[in-house]
Order: structure tokens, then C-alpha cells, then sequence
């Protein structure tokens, strides 16, 4: 066995343990960022994982997305199963101030997040008055509601109707462009990467052309919103309303006893998540250039579950995992075509519900932490961090 | 002041009447899945949101068996007793786990074997529409006016009705009926009186998925539909719906919310021009945002709602 | 000294972290009535739910020749203990007669229907409602509901948690009177849990007093009514 690390919170020791993190974190981004820049694979056996920008682009928006159901799920406790409602909007509301008002994609956050947390607050109204599984319920009706609604007639000159709001520009008929500013060295970094020996090759081959630049940047934009976003809520958390919110949901009853406004807790609550569904969807039709009804289903909503539960329910690093999760597995699911055993026929149908399904049975069985717990438990056999010295 | 024309109102009637026989048959089917929604509901608390797929799962055995030669009632029959012991066992394997009061995690189970089930079905028998075999005799019994109402109508609703009779007979005069009743009521006493929970809530579990079965069945007979994997999609928010309606704990409540919401979903396809499927849907949706808003306990339920 | 028919030694009872019962020992005998008191948030029906298996529980509960701890609750009604919960715990959707046929679950022979008609006699009351659901009965309706329910098993021992609770004076005493009764006709073994002392010692054989989760006090009911420290505590001096 490893020797078991004891790290002291406030020592230097503790100190460059977080920077080694912190700093292997961001080239470990860095490196995949380069190196999936342009549609990479991985083939094993006969088949071929794609992995590029474009997926991570999705999966960060799904992150935020799960992030939100966090807040209301697993900090909560409130079983709010819609966010596909408020992921849906987000990316209408975004796609139609892009393609009507040439907004770039950022500034209409300034919209989505206020409305996205207004539409939070009143549709988590009746959160006040019932619990449990008449919320979910609830939750999910409204969720199978968004598609209905985006497609009605009266609102086809903001939707698009069945077909989507498309992001392209009505004016100059362009799609917006993600320039990255000229001072960020991109191209020496690529090239720089490329002369790793024996690596180098995953990097590319010379500078980078203007399509990968544009997505390296959405990259890095997306990644900032996001990391800003799980920085402010870290920081929620840990403040008076993070509390009251884990109090609430450990038990309603002692919460409100001590002092907690249950009414005010959920409806912020319940606005926070909106919001940061919002946003994820804002990065998703930034991402994918249309915003479609089917897009936002019900079983959208379902999946942003499992990426909650196989993440990790009322963990940070949860909505990662689970981001990571929704956006890749049911598209690595369907292009495993072969395994050496299993008859070909089997693997042609939905396989991605079906693992996505199991997932879920099996983490709630077994790991009803989600992988994130489970990773903890990993790490503490090898480094444990201590409060204070000798504390028992 | 237009003179009153007797030929519009006799067009009016017979509209209505077409309307209300059209709610018939997808009412029942409704029913049925939301009884076996109710069922469950009623001893467990919990929703089942695997239902609709166990009930598919059970037409497409049912479909099976009746393809491989075994006479159609036969089929249905052992397709009722093969999902019901299915449900038994994932009763047993799944559900007992958990503490019926945390509902968190039984939720998110039931979604994983919605999921799960789905696919499966959709990995074994594709999404191809098949012909179901016609339960009932076709054609048409009665005709009001303009008003057709077919033999298929009649017999869903009978079988409906059918199903209410035995389970009420069931629950009200045998043992097990009985110590699901008083699992239903109190749990804890229930208990202390001797009575296996896991066991009685089995037997619940499968004859819930015995009715779905039989009303997915049913709804797959309809001379105009055809079956594929996707068939209780749908039917799960009207089934859903109708539950919520009657009453989440009343089983006769089922009956009244499924048909209400199978009129509502004829009544609206006839007013609302535009995306009809949709429109259905969304109407469905709306009716459970309301009863859950102000009247959880729906028509027939018992007032004891989780209220916070 | 008789061999007791329930021998309680080093119980603890945990509510997931929080111990509740620190290893109590205390002891039944054969058609007794024993009376455990406490104030509220003591462990008195800790106790008694350590014993009829609804809590997590170490240590020892002999009840009969056998081991009751961690048994499945079912099995521990077959052994033959019925337990009256705190708040009644009937079936409030089920009529007064089906109530009672719940009762008699684990019995399969042909006296329920006869058992039924002495409870019937005993509290003419319940059959007068016997068609009614149990939810519309009163409060000391529902008492007497619940302990005839318990009965229905034909049990050894009886299990009451605070029979007295949210009930009016005289129906508490005409309530006691009949356990009393049915202690001396049926044989029936009783432990019964309450913070109403005074009537409580008045009928019962032994005491035990319960303190955050230890016993204080024990001894006969007799000379417990008269110790100092229990009238102040719970007599009221």
C-alpha cells in the first residue's frame, strides 16, 4: 500500500498540495484542449470514440446545467426533476437575442440568468405547498411541457417554431464568431506542444487553422463561465443561505424551528438552479449553433438526473462527472457497433438509455454517492486532510 | 337572429356523442395503467415511473407468445402472469431495498428501470410498428345518429370495469387483499400485526403490472394503432395524469380520471386546430399542474397530501 | 422466584447515530404488570419498540426461552408479543372489524371469529361502530380499538406505549380497570409504558423508572408510590 499522507489545513505543506492540484488541473485541461482540438478518436477493437471540443463543449454546458440541479437536489433536497425546462430556455432565449439582436452570446447572460431565476422562482411556487413525489411530478410535467410550448404558433417568430431557432445572424446571415484575441498565443502553444517527443503527434500538425482557433476559444470561454459558476457556488455553500439550504434538507421541521425562512430558501433555491440551467444552455446553443423543441424533452431532463446521480448527488465535482457522463456516453454507447461476444443486432438499439438506465440502478444500489463519492473514498486512502493537527 | 337550425344541433349531438365514445377507449387505457399506477401508489407512496414501460413490455410478450401460436386470450393471460412475476422481482430486488419514506432514491430508480426497460424492449423487437392481435370482435355496436360507437370501445371499458370488480374483490375479501389494505393505511402497525410487508408489497407490484399489462394490451388492439417501443411514452403522462385526477390512492378514482382525461384528449383534439398531438399532451400536462397545485387528493383520493 | 418470561439485559437502542437506550436491564414475570415511567424523551418507547424489532438495537431480550433481539417484527409477534404503539396505531381506512381481523393475521384456527365477539362484549362500543372505519371512532374508542386489535394475536405479552395519552380521566380509568381485568382473566403478561404514574402504580405489580436512557429506579409498585424522589418527580409531591 502507498504511504498514507497526512496533510494539515493552514500548513505550507497543505498549501502546495492544493497548487500541485490546482496547477496539474489546468495543464491536464490544457493538454486535452490541444490535443482534441480538431474531432479526435480513440478506437478500441473495431470501434471508434470520438472525442473532440465540440463533446466537451456539450458537456460543460451539461455541467452547469447539473449544477443547478445540485443546488435544488442536492443541497436542497427539493426533487426538482425540470431542468431541462430552464436548459431549454436559456438557449432559445440566448439563440433568439443572437440571431435577431446580434448580441454576442456572452452579453446574453444578462438577460438569461435574471429571467431564467425569475421563471424558477414562480414555477418553484408550488414547491412551497407540496413535497416529495407530487414534486417531481410536477417537475417533470413542466419538463414535458417546454417543447409544446416553444412550438406554439404565437411564438414562431422567436422559436422557429418545430424547426428551431437558428443562432445565425437574421441581419448579416452569419454565424457569430468566436474570435480569440490576438495577444493569446495559441498558435506558439500548439506548436510548442507539437515538438513533445513522442507525443507531439497528438497535437496537430503546425498552426492552428482559424475554425480550431474559434473552438479552442469557445473552449476556454465556456470553461472560465463554468468554473466561474462552481466558484460562486462553492462559495454558496459554504455562507449562511448554504446552510439554511442543508438544513432544509436534512430536515424541514429542525430547519425552520431554528430559525430557517423555509419559504425563501427553497424559492432562492429554486432560482439559483434556473439560472444555472440557463446558462447551460446558453453554452449549448453557443456550442451548437440551433435551438430545437426535442432538444429540451423530458428525457433531457431525465438524463441531466443520471448525470446528477452518477456524478454524485450534493457534490461540486458531481456535476462534472455528470456533465462529462451525459455528453459522451450515449454517443460512445452507439458507436460501439462491436464487441468480440455480444451479437451485433444487440448493439444497434438504444444502448445509451439502456447503460445510461443502468447506471442509474446500479450507482443508486451500490454507489448511491455517484462516482464522485467514490473517488473521495479513493483519495483518502492516500492523502487525508486534517482540520487542525491532532485533532480526533 | 339566426333561426335554430335543427340540422346543426343534430351535428352538434352527434359530434359530442363521437366524442365522448372516442374517450372511451383511450380512457380505459388510461384507467388501467393509472389503477396500476394507483395500486402502488396506495401501498408504497411511490410512483412507479417504470409502469408504462412494464405494461409495454408485457403487450410485446403478450405479442410474442400469440406469434409463436399460443390462442390471443391465452396470450394476454400469461403475459398478465409473466409481467407479474417480473414485477415481483423487481420488487424484490430493487424496490425493498430502500426505506419507502426516503423517496429520492426509489424515484430515481423507477426512472433508471423506465430507461432501462425501454431499451430493452426497443433492443429485442426494434422499432418497427407490428400488428397486434384484435382482442375484440370489430366493427360497430351501436350508432347514435352519426355517432359510431365500435365493439372495441364497449369491450375496453368492459375490461376496465372488469378489472375494478376483481381488484375491489381482491383487496376487500381475501388475506392478502386485507394486509395490503392495512399496509396502505399504516405501515408500522401493520408490522407490529405480523404482516410481511415485503410480501404484501410484492403482491402488489405484480398486480399492477398484471393490469398495465392487460391495458396496454388493450390499447395496442385498437384496429387503427400498431405497437413499437414508444407506444407508452405517451401514455404514461395521460396515465399519469389520470391517476392524479382520480384521487393518487383511489383505485375507483383511476376509472374516473382516465376517462376524464381521455374526453379531455378527444374534446381538445376537436377544438384546438393546430398540432394536435401536441395539444393533447400539453392539456394532459396542464390538468396535472393544476390538481397537484390545488387539489392533490384529485376527485375520489383522501385529503392526507404531503403538504409542507 | 420465577423464571421471568422476558429478561431484558444490557439493551441499547440506536436512532442511526444517536444512542437512545444505554444497556437497560429489566425483567417481566410471568402475568405480571410492569409499568416503566419517564419523562418525555426518556426511552420508554424506545424500549418498547427495541423490543417488538423496530429499532436497531445490542444486547440482549430473552422473551419466552428465546432470543427476541434484531428479530424481524413479524417473527416477534409469531413468538407471541403484541404491541399496542404510542397514538393508538390503528387502520384508519379499514372498519372497526377489519381492524380487528388485522389483529388475528398469524393465526390461522377457528377461534377468531369467537375472540372477536369477546372483545365485542368487552367494549360494547366496538361493536356497536364495528362497521365503521376506525378513523371516525374517538380518541378512547380508538384505545380500546387498538389494545382488543393487539390482543386478536392471542399474545403472551402486551406491549402498551402510554395508553393514557390524550385521553379524559375517566375514560383512562375505566381503560386501566379493564387491563387489569383481562391481566387476571386472560393471564395476560403486561408492560406497560406511561407518564401518568399515579395510575399507572396504582394497578401494576413492579416498576421501573427510565432516565435519559438508563433505569433509575426499580422495585415494587407499592413502595414506589411512596419514594420521595418519584412524587416529586411524578406525582407532583
Amino acid at each position: 500500500m502507498a504511504p498514507k499522507i497526512t496533510l494539515i489545513r493552514g500548513t505550507p505543506q497543505y498549501r502546495n498540495y492544493r497548487t500541485l492540484m490546482w496547477v496539474s488541473l489546468v495543464l491536464f485541461f490544457l493538454l486535452v484542449a490541444f490535443a482534441y482540438v480538431d474531432v479526435g478518436s480513440i478506437a478500441i477493437g473495431s470501434n471508434k470514440y470520438n472525442l473532440s471540443l465540440i463533446r466537451l463543449n456539450k458537456a460543460i454546458a451539461y455541467s452547469v446545467a447539473i449544477l443547478g440541479l445540485q443546488v435544488v437536489v442536492g443541497y436542497t433536497g427539493q426533487i426538482a426533476l425540470g431542468q431541462s425546462f430552464f436548459f431549454g430556455t436559456g438557449a432559445y432565449i440566448s439563440a433568439w437575442l443572437v440571431a435577431d439582436y446580434s448580441w454576442p452570446f456572452l452579453l446574453t447572460l444578462v438577460i438569461v440568468i435574471p429571467s431564467c431565476f425569475l421563471i424558477g422562482m414562480i414555477l418553484g411556487l408550488p414547491a412551497l405547498r407540496i413535497r416529495g413525489l407530487y414534486l417531481a411530478l410536477l417537475t417533470l410535467g413542466l419538463a414535458a411541457l417546454f417543447p409544446t410550448i416553444v412550438k406554439l404558433d404565437s411564438l414562431y417568430k422567436y422559436t422557429g417554431g418545430a424547426g428551431g431557432k437558428l443562432t445565425t445572424n437574421k441581419i448579416t446571415g452569419s454565424q457569430y464568431k468566436f474570435a480569440p484575441p490576438s495577444w493569446l498565443p495559441l498558435d506558439e502553444i500548439a506548436q510548442a506542444l507539437q515538438k513533445i517527443p513522442l507525443l507531439g503527434g497528438y497535437f496537430g500538425d503546425g498552426p492552428l487553422s482559424n475554425r480550431e482557433e474559434s473552438r479552442m476559444w469557445k473552449f476556454i470561454l465556456f470553461s472560465l463561465v463554468a468554473s466561474l459558476c462552481f466558484w460562486l457556488i462553492s462559495n454558496l455553500i459554504k455562507s449562511k443561505p448554504g446552510r439554511a439550504m442543508r438544513a432544509v434538507r436534512d430536515n424541514e421541521t429542525s430547519a425552520a424551528v431554528s430559525g430557517v425562512n423555509l419559504a425563501m430558501t427553497k424559492t432562492i433555491s429554486f432560482g439559483i438552479a434556473s439560472a444555472l440551467g440557463g446558462i447551460g444552455g446558453m453554452i449549448y446553443v453557443a456550442e451548437v449553433g440551433i435551438a430545437s423543441p426535442d432538444d429540451f424533452s423530458s428525457l433531457v431532463a431525465i438524463y441531466l438526473i443520471v448525470g446528477l446521480v452518477v456524478g454524485g448527488v450534493g457534490t461540486l465535482s458531481g456535476a462534472v462527472i455528470g456533465g462529462l457522463v451525459y455528453a459522451l456516453i450515449p454517443d460512445w454507447a452507439s458507436s460501439t457497433q462491436s464487441i468480440s461476444f455480444v451479437p451485433q443486432r444487440w448493439l444497434q438499439g438504444p444502448t445509451g438509455s439502456l447503460i445510461l438506465g443502468l447506471l442509474l440502478i446500479v450507482l443508486t444500489l451500490f454507489m448511491p454517492g455517484g462516482i464522485s463519492t467514490a473517488a473521495k473514498k479513493v483519495k483518502n486512502r492516500f492523502v487525508t486532510i486534517q482540520s487542525r493537527a491532532n485533532e480526533e | 337572429m339566426t333561426p335554430y337550425d335543427e340540422r346543426t344541433w343534430g351535428a352538434d349531438m352527434d359530434l359530442f356523442l363521437q366524442r365522448l365514445f372516442d374517450a372511451l377507449t383511450n380512457g380505459s387505457t388510461y384507467a388501467l395503467i393509472a389503477v396500476a399506477m394507483v395500486l402502488i401508489f396506495k401501498a408504497t407512496t411511490l410512483i412507479n415511473f417504470a409502469q408504462g414501460e412494464q405494461a409495454m413490455l408485457g403487450a410485446f410478450i403478450v405479442l410474442q407468445l400469440w406469434k409463436w401460436g399460443i390462442p390471443m386470450w391465452g396470450a394476454v393471460v400469461i403475459g398478465m402472469v409473466f409481467s407479474g412475476i417480473l414485477a415481483a422481482c423487481l420488487e424484490r430486488t430493487f424496490i425493498r431495498k430502500f426505506d419507502p419514506a426516503d423517496h429520492l432514491p426509489l424515484v430515481i430508480i423507477t426512472l433508471g428501470l423506465f430507461l432501462v426497460i425501454n431499451a430493452v424492449a426497443a433492443i429485442i423487437w426494434r422499432f418497427d410498428p407490428l400488428s397486434f392481435p384484435q382482442l375484440f370482435p370489430s366493427g360497430r355496436a351501436v350508432t347514435i345518429g352519426n355517432a359510431r360507437l365500435s365493439w372495441y370501445s364497449i369491450f375496453a371499458f368492459g375490461s376496465c370495469l372488469l378489472v375494478l370488480f376483481v381488484l375491489q374483490t381482491l383487496l376487500t375479501k381475501t388475506k392478502i387483499g386485507l394486509a395490503f389494505r392495512a399496509v396502505s393505511s399504516n405501515l408500522e402497525s401493520s408490522r407490529l400485526c405480523g404482516i410481511k410487508i415485503g410480501q404484501t408489497l410484492q403482491f402488489g407490484w405484480a398486480l399492477a403490472a398484471a393490469a398495465g399489462t392487460l391495458g396496454a394490451s388493450i390499447y395496442a388492439a385498437n384496429p387503427v394503432l400498431q405497437i413499437e417501443p414508444t407506444i407508452m411514452l405517451r401514455a404514461l403522462i395521460f396515465s399519469i395524469t389520470a391517476a392524479a385526477l382520480g384521487g393518487l390512492d383511489s383505485l375507483w378514482g383511476a376509472l374516473i380520471g382516465g376517462l376524464t382525461i381521455g374526453f379531455v384528449q378527444s374534446v381538445v383534439v376537436q377544438y384546438i386546430p393546430f398540432i394536435p398531438n401536441e395539444m393533447t399532451l400539453a392539456a394532459a400536462v396542464v390538468v396535472l399542474l393544476i390538481v397537484l397545485t390545488f387539489r392533490p387528493s384529485g376527485f375520489l383520493g383522501t385529503k392526507t397530501v404531503e403538504r409542507v | 422466584m420465577t423464571d421471568a418470561l422476558l429478561k431484558v439485559q444490557e439493551l441499547t437502542a440506536t436512532y442511526g447515530q444517536i444512542e437512545v437506550l444505554h444497556g437497560i436491564n429489566f425483567e417481566v414475570r410471568p402475568q405480571e404488570i410492569v409499568v416503566i415511567l419517564g419523562a418525555n424523551g426518556a426511552g420508554k418507547t424506545t424500549a418498547l419498540r427495541a423490543l417488538s424489532g423496530m429499532v436497531q438495537t445490542t444486547g440482549s431480550a430473552n422473551f419466552n426461552g428465546s432470543e427476541i433481539t434484531n428479530l424481524e417484527p413479524d417473527a416477534i409477534v409469531r413468538k407471541g408479543v403484541a404491541h399496542v404503539p404510542q397514538g393508538r396505531g390503528t387502520f384508519p381506512e379499514l372498519s372497526v372489524e377489519e381492524n380487528l381481523k388485522v389483529g388475528a393475521f398469524i393465526r390461522s384456527d377457528n377461534e377468531i371469529k369467537t375472540d372477536m365477539e369477546s372483545c365485542y362484549e368487552t367494549y360494547p362500543v366496538l361493536y356497536e361502530r364495528r362497521m365503521q372505519s376506525a378513523g371516525s371512532l374517538s380518541g378512547g374508542e380508538q384505545q380500546m380499538l387498538a389494545v382488543s386489535r393487539a390482543l386478536m394475536s392471542k399474545p403472551i405479552l402486551l406491549l402498551l406505549d402510554e395508553p393514557s395519552l390524550g385521553l379524559a380521566p375517566q375514560i383512562v380509568e375505566g381503560l386501566f380497570e379493564r387491563f387489569v381485568t383481562m391481566n387476571q382473566e386472560l393471564g395476560t403478561t403486561m408492560l406497560i409504558v406511561e407518564q401518568n404514574a399515579q395510575i399507572a402504580l396504582a394497578m401494576a405489580d413492579r416498576g421501573y423508572v427510565l432516565e435519559s436512557g438508563e433505569i433509575a429506579v426499580e422495585g415494587e409498585a407499592s413502595l414506589l408510590v411512596n419514594d420521595d424522589a418519584i412524587r416529586r418527580a411524578y406525582l407532583g409531591g
